[in-house]
């Protein structure tokens, strides 16, 4: 008989949780071991929260201690003020982490990389400071006694056992449901590229407090556990950095980002520990090997265990994914409906922009720039580089926010709005350099898109019946249904062009701008992409296109407008643009001859 | 008013005296982005190598910087060949978490040789004070003050005078730039860090006479540190001489006015205000992001 991998799997999950279990029953002498299992537990479930900020989201923090600290003062302040039993005040606990984790998360908003760890730090410390500070409030350095537990010696630790290993249990399962949410691909998508998150519609802000909160709640009410277990805490003890940085250890260890890494980290660390702190009652030597082991657990196995053996794994067992060959007749297959239903009518033109500035230093990279885009057009952008082009689209897009001018879309101002909005009201757009997700598969990347904020989407499937079906129509619209689930990352740069196309399709953009869609790809694909703007536009989309491949955007784009030094300085029909002494000036050179006249010299 | 006049100088000298310290930590930020944690951990070192030069040998402590400079600087080549160039495609977080190790490990090691106990070196200035008509000073901080300004001049006239100082500094300004006109950035990244560490050689000598030293105190120092380089503009040698004097000042006259046990939270508040309403800092700018190569 054959058994598949996943029974086995599940089979050790359920054999393991079962030994977990029952272990205390069986062995009610092995005090020692018990504690040992509880600190287990309780470095998993921390782990598994760091994973949440560091490993999902991408933002590593060195500060994830506080909420355990958080969580066991709450429950040891109240402990000296009412004579119930503390275990009825640590979900206050988690209430408690998870207020100071929205305050904490919504620093993320601002602060990236290098500038989020210093703050993590920072806070840690602080929170120390404040507890041997406000003595009134916390007993400062004497710390605070709890009662102790008031039931029979021959229950013992049980009762702590079994409420960490059920808080951690809970954890491994939200940190498992959240991984499969939309919720969850957001913060994956924020990890990858944050501002491109944000372009497609990921409300980048709420993620990332959420997930803060995600990540620092149930630490506290296990803190609160903790702290009744210990009988005693005190602020160097609870907001101590080491925790943090075991926290950090057994994710890494066990590989971050993954559901299981944490837990199997946990299992790893706990027992060092002890074997350290056993062998060598010096405190040296503890710190000493646990300094060497994180050092070397960075350097040699950034990725950690589970990851590298999946690759491995996968590596043994690779499948071959074959080309797509495709006739230059298949282009001409059914398109897709983008719009499903008629945009709302306007006005003036979709876009309208007016007088925009932007400067970089000493440097003014756009300098009252204005143009409109009428609906329906496939309208081209030229100029030289340096002309100003990528950052007027970074200022319609809102990565770069204007230093004066103003931005309409459909009659509606966004010059003021976050990149999200602006996806909302329908703008998509491409980049230079394509910017997928690289750790996401195609399809992934393709349902990440949204059209609108919802609360109660972040807690729908990452992938529906119903988007994963339009996701694979996107796809084979755009003739890469065979890579869906590929990793993007493994894709070549024009594939990456036409995957990065039906994802902002995803959006059901009415404007979409398209940076160099042409550059550095085969003719071949040059063809097809051309193909796909003017199918996409006869559907009624409007585009506005920076190329520099002269021949496709006479062919393809009218009206075209012309940018140097930061202004747009000649618009029109191809044929005036290309005579235009300004334009042949500034860009195409004076010794540009229309194609049409090429061919007949 | 006197109070306040000699709180403030004594707060300047403080001052002097961190951004040495922050020096070397702020220098390694701007050519490489990595938040060097070790920095502390070299710093408490040095110290404590200092305090065995002067009880085994009998040398001042301030004499001591011409031994201990030269240690760290190959302490910090060391440590750069073997550690940290191996993670220099690595988000620069993932560096803090390696160098925080580094510490961790370093802070294991002097615990094993020096055991946790207080250590400070008293040459017979220690306890004595000038007097500058109603204003008292400590010798042992207008000399590692002193100290303090040499070695950060020196290491000025080193990164503006010699082709080496050009090539960090054109390093930390543009790395591809550099390379294209033939600078080795691997080798000046070496070097930097090299020269970054040798400053906790002279900080950690003048620290033995300032201090009580001890393994763990690499903590207070890391958030020092941090909130001086924060505050002046992380990667900006001028920003960490403004910070740390700023920051000195502040401190000085917290513990002074307020509390002692306060005087440190004014390092954690200034560095998440800091890095949440003006990250780039006093002296710092904001690079231009959308640059893709």
């Amino acid at each position: 008989m054959k058994v598949s991998p996943k029974t086995i799997r599940w089979g050790l999950l359920g054999l393991g949780a079962l030994l977990l279990v029952i272990f205390p029953i069986l062995a009610p002498g092995a005090q020692y071991f018990q504690t040992v299992l509880i600190l287990i537990f309780l470095l998993a479930t921390m782990s598994l929260g760091w994973n949440v900020i560091a490993g999902f989201t991408g933002y590593v923090s060195l500060g994830q201690s506080a909420f355990l600290g958080i969580g066991a003062y709450t429950v040891g302040i109240l402990s000296m003020h009412f004579h119930v039993s503390p275990l009825v005040f640590a979900p206050l606990g988690g209430v408690a982490a998870g207020l100071t984790a929205v305050i904490l998360g919504s620093t993320i908003t601002r602060a990236r990389e290098h500038a989020y760890v210093i703050i993590t730090i920072a806070f840690l410390f602080l929170m120390q400071a404040l507890g041997l500070n406000f003595a009134g409030l916390t007993g400062g350095s004497a710390g605070i006694t709890l009662p102790l537990p008031p039931w029979s010696e021959a229950i013992g630790n049980m009762p702590f056992y079994y409420l960490l290993f059920l808080i951690m249990v809970v954890s491994i399962v939200l940190s498992w449901w959240t991984r499969r949410t939309k919720f969850g691909m957001g913060l994956i998508a924020i990890r990858e590229d944050e501002d491109k998150a944000a372009a497609i519609g990921v409300r980048t802000p709420i993620y990332k407090i959420l997930a803060t909160v995600a990540s620092g709640t149930l630490i506290g009410v296990a803190g609160g556990v903790y702290a009744y277990f210990l009988s005693f805490i005190d602020p160097l003890g609870m907001f101590n950095i080491l925790v943090s940085v075991q926290i950090v250890l057994a994710c890494l260890v066990g590989g971050r980002g993954t559901i299981w890494g944490p837990v199997l980290g946990a299992f790893l660390v706990v027992p060092m520990n002890e074997i350290t702190n056993g062998v060598a009652s010096a405190q040296g030597v503890h710190l000493f090997v646990f300094g060497i082991v994180l050092g070397a657990v960075v350097m040699f196995l950034p990725r950690g265990i589970l990851p590298t053996l999946r690759e491995w794994w996968e590596r043994r067992h690779a499948q071959t994914v074959a080309f797509e060959r495709r006739s230059s007749s298949d282009n001409h297959r059914a398109a897709v409906r983008i719009l499903e239903r008629p945009p709302e009518p306007i006005t003036g033109p979709l876009l309208q922009v007016d007088g925009l500035v932007k400067r970089f230093g000493g440097l003014t990279a756009v300098d009252g720039c204005s143009f409109g885009v009428n609906e329906g057009t496939i309208t081209g952008l030229i100029g030289p580089n340096g002309s100003g082009k990528t950052t007027v689209f970074n200022m319609i897009t809102g990565m770069f926010r204007a230093d004066a001018g103003k931005i309409n879309l459909a009659d509606r101002r966004i010059d003021r709005l976050p990149p999200w909005q602006r996806a909302y009201q329908g703008l998509g757009r491409t980049f230079q350099t394509t910017r997928l997700f690289p750790e996401m598969t195609v399809v992934e990347n393709v349902v990440a898109p949204l059209r609108q904020f919802r609360w109660d989407n972040l807690a729908a499937d990452s992938v529906t019946g119903r988007e994963g079906k339009r996701a694979e129509e996107l796809l084979d619209f755009v003739g890469m249904a065979h890579f869906a689930e590929q990793k993007a990352q493994k894709l070549s740069f024009g594939q990456q062009k036409l995957v990065e196309l039906a994802q902002i399709l995803m959006l059901e953009p009415r404007l979409i701008l398209l940076d160099e869609p042409m550059g550095g790809i085969n003719p071949g694909l040059i063809e097809r992409i051309s193909w796909l703007i003017r199918e996409l536009n006869r559907q009624g989309l409007t585009f506005l296109i920076v190329e520099h491949n002269m021949p496709v955007v006479l062919q393809t784009c009218d009206p075209i407008l012309v940018m140097a030094r930061g202004k747009v300085i000649a618009q029109g029909h191809p044929d005036m643009i290309q005579s235009d002494p300004v334009v042949l000036d500034a860009y195409l050179g004076e010794d540009w001859a229309k194609p049409a006249e090429r061919k007949e010299a | 008013m006197i109070q306040l006049v000699q709180t403030i100088l004594l707060g300047l000298l403080i001052g002097g005296v961190y951004a040495l310290f922050a020096s070397g930590l702020t220098l390694i930020f701007g050519v490489m982005e990595i938040v060097n944690v070790t920095h502390a951990a070299f710093l408490v070192f040095a110290a404590l190598l200092t305090f065995e030069i002067w009880s085994r040998l009998h040398i001042d402590p301030l004499l001591a910087i011409l031994i201990t400079t030269p240690v760290m600087f190959f302490v910090g080549w060391g440590t750069y060949r073997l550690t940290i160039s191996r993670i220099r495609s690595a988000p620069v977080s993932m560096s803090v978490v390696l160098t925080f190790a580094l510490a961790i490990a370093i802070e294991g090691a002097m615990g094993m040789t020096w055991k946790n106990v207080f250590r400070s070196v008293t040459p017979s200035y220690f306890n004595q004070s000038f007097n500058i008509g109603p204003f008292d000073l400590p010798k042992a901080q207008v000399y590692g003050c002193g100290a303090a300004v040499v070695v950060l001049v020196a290491l000025y006239l080193l990164l503006s005078k010699t082709w080496a100082g050009r090539a960090i500094r054109s390093s930390s300004e543009n790395p591809q730039g550099a390379q294209l006109v033939g600078i080795d950035i691997k080798t000046v990244a070496a070097l930097t860090f090299a020269i970054g560490t040798a400053t906790t050689g002279a900080g950690g000598s003048i620290m033995s006479v300032l201090y009580s030293v001890f393994p763990a105190s690499l903590y207070l120092w890391v958030s020092r540190l941090l909130g001086i380089i924060v505050l002046g503009g992380m990667g900006s040698l001028p920003g960490a001489v403004i910070g740390a004097l700023a920051l000195g000042v502040a401190e000085t006259l917290t513990s002074t006015y307020v509390s002692n046990q306060w005087a440190v939270v004014v390092y954690y508040i200034v560095i998440l205000v800091v890095l949440l309403i003006r990250p780039q800092g006093i002296m710092g700018f904001k690079a231009r992001q959308d640059v893709v190569a």
